[in-house]
């Protein structure tokens, strides 16, 4: 018998402060020398207002056993706050060159969004016609989860959580 | 590790008008269904070196005791199959007792505890049980439309034994008269599945004259895990 899951809620207003060890604990990639990229992001509601009070998780498997290696407390993971204006930083390590995997895989949680959404971020001048995940979305959206480069290691991605744009969300469910 | 398509209203509406912050924040478009490539499988490890000595008893964080009714909440952390989600991490935080939290953008107008912070977060242990000791949070007005009252919650966040896992979600306690009236609570359309948010009393898990014991089981997504949980 499969038992039904426990229904998500939001996270509400005021997590920061619960949420904030782990803000601390995921050490920022490179400074161990590691090789890095940075990706400056910004959320925007279905306005196009930016999203002051939401919280970006990132999930960075191929990462994460090299960071395990270097002690990193929350290898391969990060979450950061969005901040006044709606943006957010992620420095990730990079694991190789040109890789068809993401960047990271990404859930978004903000107060009014009552079920936490996965996403996930490509590098543009990444292997993304062979990226497996990219190519399970239908092609007139993948751009949605398409950082572009904005300067030497730097990339810059803005999730939209309705409209024209809106950014892919995934639902793992599908079928192989 | 399987994930399966949701039954419908398993989880909230994401456009659900009553709550206002919906109509512009929950994505309008379905969701593009994947298979979840072998990566998602995969999680954190949170080293229990990160877990401070108090961070399961949220009474024990100050100089002294924190006001409020003491209370213990217990539960285990399930996968769709039923088998315990070991090792995992779990984060929760929520209001004193007079339903005020330490947050900068927290204007209700009850008072702080100096010393109650209202967070904590803590390991599943081989049966995929947690357990912690806090006060019972107050019920607070959130502004969204006249005499907005949350009932009183403890948010939980977990993140099972794969990333697809992650849950973030809301306890709330039996019998609360605010439940038919919190638009929160009622964006799940399954009257059931509503219910699985509701913990239940427990008197074996009452701890003497010290506190009242609530059960919160919880089911993550995902079935057909290796003993080793992934």
């Amino acid at each position: 018998m499969t038992h039904p899951i426990t229904p998500s809620q939001t996270i509400g207003p005021f997590s920061h402060e619960a949420w904030q060890w782990a803000c601390a604990a995921c050490t920022p990639a490179g400074a161990d020398g590691m090789e890095t990229i940075t990706i400056h992001g910004m959320l925007r509601d279905g306005d196009g207002t930016p999203v002051n009070d939401g919280m970006i998780e990132a999930w960075s498997p191929g990462a994460a056993t090299i960071e395990h290696e270097r002690a990193h407390q929350l290898a391969g993971f990060r979450r950061v706050p969005t901040d006044d204006e709606g943006r957010f930083t992620l420095v990730l390590s990079r694991a190789e060159e040109a890789s068809c995997e993401p960047a990271a895989l990404v859930t978004v949680f903000m107060r009014g969004l009552l079920v936490h959404q996965f996403s996930a971020v490509f590098l543009e001048d990444d292997d993304l016609d062979r990226a497996a995940l990219l190519r399970q979305v239908p092609p007139e959206r993948r751009a949605t989860l398409v950082a572009r480069k904005s300067g030497p290691a730097s990339y810059a991605w803005e999730i939209r959580m309705q409209g024209a744009q809106e950014t892919v969300f995934f639902d793992y469910g599908g079928a192989p | 590790m399987q994930f399966d398509m949701l039954a419908p209203g398993s989880h909230p509406d994401l456009v659900y008008p009553a709550y206002k912050s919906t109509v512009k924040r929950g994505p309008t478009l379905p969701p593009v269904a994947v298979h979840a490539p072998a990566s998602l499988k995969t999680n954190l490890a949170a080293p229990s070196s990160l877990l401070l000595p108090f961070d399961a008893d949220l009474t024990a964080q100050g100089d002294g005791d924190p006001l409020g009714e003491k209370i213990v909440v217990t539960g285990r952390v399930l996968d769709q199959d039923g088998k315990p989600v070991r090792n995992s991490l779990l984060e929760v935080w929520q209001a004193n007792a007079s339903g005020r939290y330490r947050h900068k953008r927290d204007q209700h107008l009850a008072p702080l505890d100096p010393n109650f912070n209202g967070w904590g977060k803590m390991l599943t242990d081989d049966d995929g049980r947690y357990r912690f000791v806090t006060i019972k949070p107050g019920a607070y007005p959130w502004g969204n439309h006249d005499k907005a009252w949350r009932p009183a919650h403890i948010h939980f966040s977990l993140f099972g034994n794969a990333y697809a896992q992650r849950l973030v979600t809301q306890m709330y306690f039996p019998g609360d008269p605010l439940f038919e009236f919190d638009p929160i609570f009622q964006s799940i359309s399954d009257l059931a599945a509503r219910e699985r948010l509701v913990s239940r009393f427990s008197i074996d898990e009452t701890v003497g004259d010290q506190m009242l014991g609530y059960e919160f089981d919880i089911v993550l997504r995902g079935r057909d895990a290796t003993p080793f949980g992934l």
